[in-house]
């Protein structure tokens, strides 16, 4: 008797620890093949927002240069199609890379874009476009994040090998090669003495090859690069692909002129004193400023158009800072794509800004959503666009935000 | 005993899970989310071909040094883990219409194949040296008439209705239009040529008869001096110039067209009328009314003169494309609004009482209410045509690219294209990438 209560209690353990075991083993699979269920779809839907975000223009089509809130969002130029991005669209993103940046005498909040080196681009949060307004457009808030980076395709780099004469080496790279033999179309703004307080801008053009090694060197026989300010801006191409880089130098120390754009639809943009925005030490002077638009061309050229000098719109003045002294505006001269280049000045000191209109007219870069890093798994997107001509990669990073809950208790 | 069978019972389940396990293989991480090589081998292609490069290149000769460009700016937008095979193929049609692909060129920075994991994508580019071309038949050459194309551009006289324009600007409009689809195409640029060609008259040679008259006026139409102003005149109204006019319409075998609003309304000749004006203030015109559309129906029909001031125009207001107008317009490449307004269209009961038809593909806009808001009407004498008329009943302004279309889709003028894909036009690219490493 008390043998078989033995055989039956050592079966019965037997039988439960065998069961268990396997019971966990299972579980093991179905966890793993839920998991990546749940994985394959954040990868389809990371190839639906490319799609979505990439190869359709949003509504209405053209609302990169309005100031409304798009009712649909996509990024797609409508006038070119394909794989074309708006420079205007990518240019009403608020940043998600950059602090942004607080101007008192308007009392807004503006979008920092800015890549640095004498570029800025400051654009009005109140008439940007933010992640959680396209990720309701795009019909994922709250199921999924997404991060999108759109960044140039060739690495234009330019350094000062002499600044007596000025003479500047171009680097020209992509991701997998250097590009020799490449085409470069450069061009340089000096500021120069104009007679009284104002600068005025010199313009030397040129168009030059890279050597084997991705690299040209560009002479300015008659710049002094050590005086005054200037602005390089380098267009490269080779293939199909092309680039475009800058570099300023300036000697105003902490003194600038700082552009803001206010108004989208009608391209108005802010002229501030630097020591409205910053918190600079001493010594700080009132500016001298001549303002200039350079338009893009076809293939590249940058032509000069006047800039309205009516109704509050001025092209150069006097900007001071502080109490009593508000800020100049401007006006875009057209809706096409080009670099807003404003030379000033005090005393012997120079500077000199370049504000792009449209991001690929300095080949910006512009990191637009939310933060993959605390994602449990993140897809990626990677494809190849062209922004009014320049090469531009385009990543775009999907999450869930529902997290990896493979059984959930629902009451 | 129930040791053994329980261990009979666990080597079972063990057996069960390793069958399990072997046939539940899953994909690895790297499967579930490799990078889309296909939309990014699509994307590059698009990319290169922005400005027309890609196009050029692989036209180019074997020895081209474009190649070696293509090669750079491929290696050097590719991210440095991606390998890749370009492939050109030449698209050669045989005589008996079988396509074949030929390799042309192909470049890789892979020493050996991409494996199975690699992904493509192709696009067909055409030759820049090639031009495609779409040749439009001349309306009337398969009945072997020279059917000739009048614009009335009459630069002493006055237009209603057009707001925005000139008759001359829309003249001109109309000729860029519609001029490739007529043999001739004539402007008629002052009221003496029309009164020349109300005589039976060519102003260049051209074929008269057949015609398509196209009255850019608006709701005014040029009367010439002499003749019509003296025998076009009833004693009270111009209404019998409109009668003259659908008589000549009947004669010559004309398609009168008429842009926007009621036909017809106000004759117009700033000589002869240079101190009248159409009751509007606008001088050089003069105020028929509806008695002018009256009268040229009754014209056309060859039915005796008689004034009749009775408006039959009606508001059916929006107004939809019918099936035949969506299928035209994508077919000759004009877009219109589908949705007008229109505050002018004629009633259905004007094809019984002056023998009109409208031919199926002929109608512009779907009939509402017994209301034919555009359409061209043919005049039917025992089973023949025997003048017709365009009318387009919308309100101002006038949009004349669906004057055109309405033309065109009643006469139906075919378009011959050249093909995209004849041999030495087009060539073939196929972009394959694969990760180093493989998956």
């Amino acid at each position: 008797m008390a043998g078989v209560t033995i055989d039956h209690l050592v079966a019965l353990t037997l039988l439960l620890s065998v069961l268990m075991l396997s019971i966990g083993a299972y579980s093991q699979i179905i966890g793993a093949a839920v998991i990546q269920q749940q994985n394959h779809h954040i990868a389809m839907k990371a190839y639906d927002l490319a799609n979505t975000i990439l190869l359709s223009p949003g509504y209405p089509l053209g609302w990169g240069q309005g100031n409304s809130t798009p009712s649909a969002f996509g990024l797609q130029d409508p006038d070119v199609g394909g794989y074309s991005v708006s420079p205007f669209s990518l240019q009403r993103l608020v940043s998600s890379s950059q602090a942004q940046v607080y101007y008192p005498k308007t009392g807004q909040w503006y979008s920092n874009n800015s890549l640095g080196g004498g570029g800025s681009l400051l654009v009005p949060i109140i008439n940007a476009v933010n992640y959680t307004t396209a990720a309701k457009l795009l019909g994922v808030n709250g199921s999924y994040g997404f991060q999108l980076t759109v960044m140039e395709t060739l690495n234009v780099s330019i350094s000062e090998v002499t600044l007596n004469p000025l003479r500047l080496r171009v680097f020209v790279r992509g991701p997998g090669l250097i590009l020799s033999g490449a085409t470069l179309k450069y061009f340089l703004y000096h500021a120069v003495p104009q007679g009284g307080q104002y600068p005025s801008i010199e313009t030397f053009s040129g168009t030059t090859q890279t050597d084997s090694t991705g690299s040209a060197v560009l002479e300015f026989l008659s710049v002094d690069g050590s005086q005054n300010a200037y602005s390089a801006v380098v267009y490269a191409s080779l293939g199909g692909l092309s680039g475009v880089g800058y570099r300023s130098r300036e000697t105003s120390g902490n003194n600038k002129v700082i552009p803001f754009i206010e108004d989208f639809e009608n391209r108005i943009v802010l002229l501030a004193h630097s020591y409205d925005v910053h918190s600079y030490g001493p010594p700080v002077a009132a500016l001298h400023f001549n303002a200039t638009f350079f338009l893009l061309t076809q293939n590249f050229g940058l032509r000069e158009i006047q800039l309205t000098e009516s109704a509050g719109l001025v092209r150069s003045g006097k900007l001071n800072y502080g109490e009593g002294y508000p800020y100049f505006r401007l006006q875009i001269p057209t809706e096409g794509e080009g670099i807003l280049v404003v030379a000033y000045r005090w005393g012997n000191n120079y500077g000199m800004v370049m504000m792009p209109w449209g991001v690929s007219a300095l080949g910006f870069s512009i990191t637009f959503g939310g933060n993959p890093s605390s994602a449990d798994w993140v897809a990626t997107e990677i494809r190849q666009v062209t922004v009014n001509g320049i090469a531009y990669q385009v990543k775009l990073a999907v999450w869930s935000t529902k997290g990896q809950q493979i059984w959930r208790y629902k009451p | 005993m129930r040791t053994i069978e329980i261990f009979l019972a666990a080597v079972i389940l063990f057996v069960a899970f390793a069958v399990a396990s072997y046939f539940a293989i899953l994909p690895s991480p790297r499967l579930v989310s490799s990078p889309n090589l296909r939309e990014l081998a699509l994307s590059t292609l698009e990319t290169l071909d922005v400005d027309g490069e890609l196009s050029r290149t692989v036209f180019a000769s074997s020895s081209d040094p474009s190649w070696a460009s293509l090669q750079v700016a491929l290696t050097s937008s590719l991210p440095p883990n991606i390998v890749y095979n370009l492939s050109v193929y030449d698209i050669v049609t045989s005589s008996d219409g079988v396509v074949t692909y030929s390799l042309v060129r192909s470049i890789s920075d892979s020493p050996s194949d991409l494996g199975v994991g690699s992904q493509a994508s192709s696009q067909i580019v055409t030759s820049s040296n090639v031009t495609f071309t779409a040749n439009p038949q001349k309306i009337g050459e398969g009945s072997g008439k020279n059917i000739t194309l009048y614009i009335l551009n009459c630069n002493d006289a006055n237009g209603w209705w057009i707001t925005g324009y000139t008759a001359q600007s829309l003249a001109a409009d109309l000729y860029k239009l519609l001029s490739p689809y007529f043999q001739r195409t004539v402007l008629v640029n002052s009221t003496s040529q029309l009164g020349t060609i109300l005589n039976n008259t060519a102003l260049q040679g051209e074929r008269l008869q057949d015609a398509v008259v196209i009255n850019t006026f608006g709701e005014a139409v040029p009367i010439p001096a002499g003749y019509y102003t003296t025998q076009g005149y009833d004693g009270s109204s111009y209404a019998k110039y409109a009668y003259i006019l659908g008589q000549r319409v009947n004669t010559y075998n004309w398609t009168w067209v008429s842009i926007v609003g009621y036909p017809l309304y106000y004759v117009t000749n700033t000589v002869t009328f240079a101190s009248t004006q159409n009751t509007y203030g606008v001088y050089g015109m003069r105020n028929v009314g509806p008695a002018g559309f009256n009268a040229f129906l009754r014209g056309l029909d060859s039915q005796s003169y008689s004034y009749n001031g009775n408006w039959i125009t009606g508001s059916p207001g929006l107004v939809q494309f019918t099936w035949n107008a969506s299928f035209y317009s994508n077919y000759y490449g004009i877009y219109p609004s589908p949705y007008q307004t229109s505050t002018r269209a004629l009633p259905t009961s004007i094809l019984s009482t002056y023998h009109l038809s409208v031919p199926a593909n002929s109608y512009i806009f779907q009939v509402v209410n017994n209301w034919i808001a555009g359409a061209t009407f043919n005049h039917m004498v025992t089973n023949q045509i025997r003048g017709s008329f365009t009318a387009i009943g919308l309100t101002r302004i006038p949009d004349i690219r669906i004057t055109a279309l309405g033309l065109l889709q009643h006469y139906r003028p075919i378009i011959y294209k050249s093909e995209f894909g004849t041999s030495g036009t087009s060539r073939f690219v196929v972009l394959q990438l694969a990760q180093q490493g493989g998956t």
